[in-house]
């Protein structure tokens, strides 16, 4: 089984700390992935209690809660108000009320922990989470992503060797095809100076369209007249409304919540949560460069001018839309409907004509848009192999004409569910993506062993490699951590280090060759 | 992250889609040509997973 501690000598060089790193894009992201968990062969299971125990399946030791939630606020909108509670649907507001019964403390339940790579990875709602560390390269985003995948993968093997009885599986996917949806979140910085209303303008056409290729793909319908039709997305029949600070119930295209994680005046968390989980390297590399593109046009307040005259059914009919045309109404006198690989392409003009040649990163985003969305228009079929949704659709089409199902039938819809979920399991031996990996049928982006050194090395150039690196040199006086605050036991005293303007690439250079040259925490610490 | 020139070459090329060979006459798309083999041991695979496996999985709303 793979070893999951870090090794200080798997750190690299970090030569591009501090200047502007040509190749890379210049903003800062992460990526929040929520995994399905189920324990195969076995009558009942506890998604609390699993969910715990995979998670603490990480380390060998005993369990020390480190995360500060003091800093962590949810309900504050940024329209400028703080909502009660946030919603939730029928059934979890059953869960919850059997949850406050449980005696275990809301801390052990979290489980949250802190691996050398700068991610978190804990129990949230029930779902393990992994929080990739910030990064300013797409391509090292894709790796700690999937870094998240060899570990969920590695805890679900630890954690089947412990039970008496069943398999412990994880799943990289966003339904359970019954109306339970799970996310993965985006998260970009971007300028508080930015108008709130000029953020949902910019992004409503590019959010609601971007699923013809970064969608998933899915078997079924779960809301309103259920259909055994193949949608794009995992995910968007379980959006309701433009804007809101909620994530689990009535969910919006845009997140509103106010949590920067940064210096507030000077910067939003653009925290998005209208996406699938995806498997492919490419598309997770396309998702985030896009949308990291898009943010930079709002900044510059230079966007296409379309505004779609319903964003939330648009939503819904572009994943349904089994002729593939994938027509959206906008809103103009003409009553005209527009493909969505044509909202695309405006935002990609826009993109290439601002941001064209101004790294290497930002120019594979805007040579694999354009790949994508001509391929999209021509033939979409032709992009298995790159393109989650069609790469899946591809494999049940197969399975169904090998076997002569009939999705109508509700035992073949089950069963063409069943290999839905299989393609996101991500057992390396198991999952239908990693088979078609293996068989070099997938795009790939990445050396495996990149995504082996991700597991426990951080993103060089950002706070990350603060985060992670302090715990592997002063772990034991480390009394709480959060996204932007660590605070130390010194001396009997607490110190605490303030990382919020930690996003500034000066900032970044110093503060980690500080930690770097410093031997002992007394000399890390009046150093900074 | 990106080490050499020779990597950097490899991760920015780009990705078209796929020749497809004839269409069928049927509309929409055309079916992706894949080596029979390979499609063997997916469908292999596929035959192996538990077809009532998406009826028991059952999760709780998350995020």
């Amino acid at each position: 089984m793979d070893d999951l501690e870090g090794r200080p000598n798997r750190r690299p060089s970090r030569s591009s700390i501090g200047g502007i790193n040509k190749e890379c894009m210049k903003r800062l992201f992460g990526l929040e992935t929520e995994y399905g968990i189920t324990v195969d062969g076995v009558e009942k299971m506890d998604v609390v209690e699993e969910s715990m125990q995979l998670i603490r399946c990480y380390q060998q030791g005993d369990f020390i809660p480190l995360w500060d939630y003091e800093l962590e606020n949810p309900r504050k909108d940024v329209r400028g108000f703080e909502v009660d509670e946030l919603l939730n649907d029928i059934d979890e507001k059953v869960h919850l009320q059997k949850d406050r019964k449980r005696k275990v403390p809301f801390k052990e339940l979290k489980s949250d922990l802190i691996i050398y790579n700068g991610a978190r990875f804990y129990n949230d709602h029930t779902h393990p989470e992994y929080s990739t560390g910030e990064c300013l390269s797409l391509f090292e985003l894709v790796a700690q992503d999937r870094a998240g995948e060899r570990i969920v993968d590695v805890c679900a093997k630890r954690r089947t060797e412990m039970l008496s009885a069943g398999t412990v599986r994880m799943y990289k996917n966003n339904t359970d095809f019954e109306g339970h949806s799970y996310g993965c979140h985006e998260n970009y910085l971007m300028s508080r100076s930015v108008p709130f209303d000029r953020i949902v303008k910019g992004l409503l056409p590019f959010f609601v369209t971007r699923q013809i290729f970064s969608g998933a793909g899915k078997m079924g319908v779960e809301r309103g007249d259920k259909a055994s039709i193949f949608q794009l997305s995992q995910r968007s029949e379980f959006f309701e409304v433009i804007a809101s600070v909620d994530t689990m119930h009535k969910r919006p295209l845009v997140n509103t919540r106010d949590e920067p994680h940064a210096n507030p005046d000077k910067y939003r968390r653009l925290h998005v949560i209208v996406g699938d989980s995806n498997m492919s390297e490419y598309i997770t590399a396309l998702k985030v460069g896009t949308a990291a593109l898009v943010v930079e046009l709002i900044e510059r307040d230079v966007l296409p001018d379309i505004t779609l005259k319903d964003p939330i059914s648009a939503l819904k009919n572009i994943a349904r839309d089994q002729s593939y045309q994938w027509l959206v109404e906008i809103d103009r006198k003409s009553d005209r409907l527009i493909p969505a690989v044509e909202i695309q392409r405006a935002y990609l003009d826009l993109a290439r004509r601002q941001f064209s040649g101004e790294d290497r990163e930002t120019d594979w985003v805007l040579g694999a848009w354009q790949d994508v969305l001509d391929g999209l228009e021509s033939n979409p079929m032709g992009l298995v192999g790159t393109v989650d949704w069609v790469t899946k659709k591809w494999l049940l089409d197969c399975f169904c004409e090998s076997e002569g199902l009939d999705p109508e039938k509700p035992d073949d819809l089950v069963w063409l569910q069943s290999q839905d979920l299989e393609y996101h399991n991500v057992d390396r031996e198991e999952g239908l993506y990693n088979l078609m990996e293996s068989q070099g049928k997938m795009v790939r982006l990445l050396e495996d062993d990149e995504i082996a050194r991700a597991m426990a090395t951080p993103p060089s150039d950002t706070r990350a490699y603060f985060r992670g690196t302090c715990l592997e040199k002063f772990g034991s006086d480390v009394k709480s951590i959060n996204w932007d605050r660590i605070v130390f036991s010194n001396n009997g005293k607490q110190r605490s280090v303030d990382l919020k303007d930690m996003v500034d690439l000066e900032k970044v250079k110093r503060y980690n060759e500080v930690l770097d040259r410093s031997e002992t925490l007394d000399e890390f610490l009046n150093s900074l | 992250m990106i080490k050499d020139s020779v990597e950097l070459e490899r991760r920015t090329k780009r990705v078209g889609p796929k020749d497809t060979g004839p269409n069928d006459g049927d509309e929409g798309p055309s079916r992706p040509d894949v080596d029979r083999p390979d499609t063997q041991d997916l469908l292999k695979r596929m035959r192996r997973v538990d077809p009532n496996q998406a009826r028991r999985y059952r999760q709780r709303t998350g995020e």
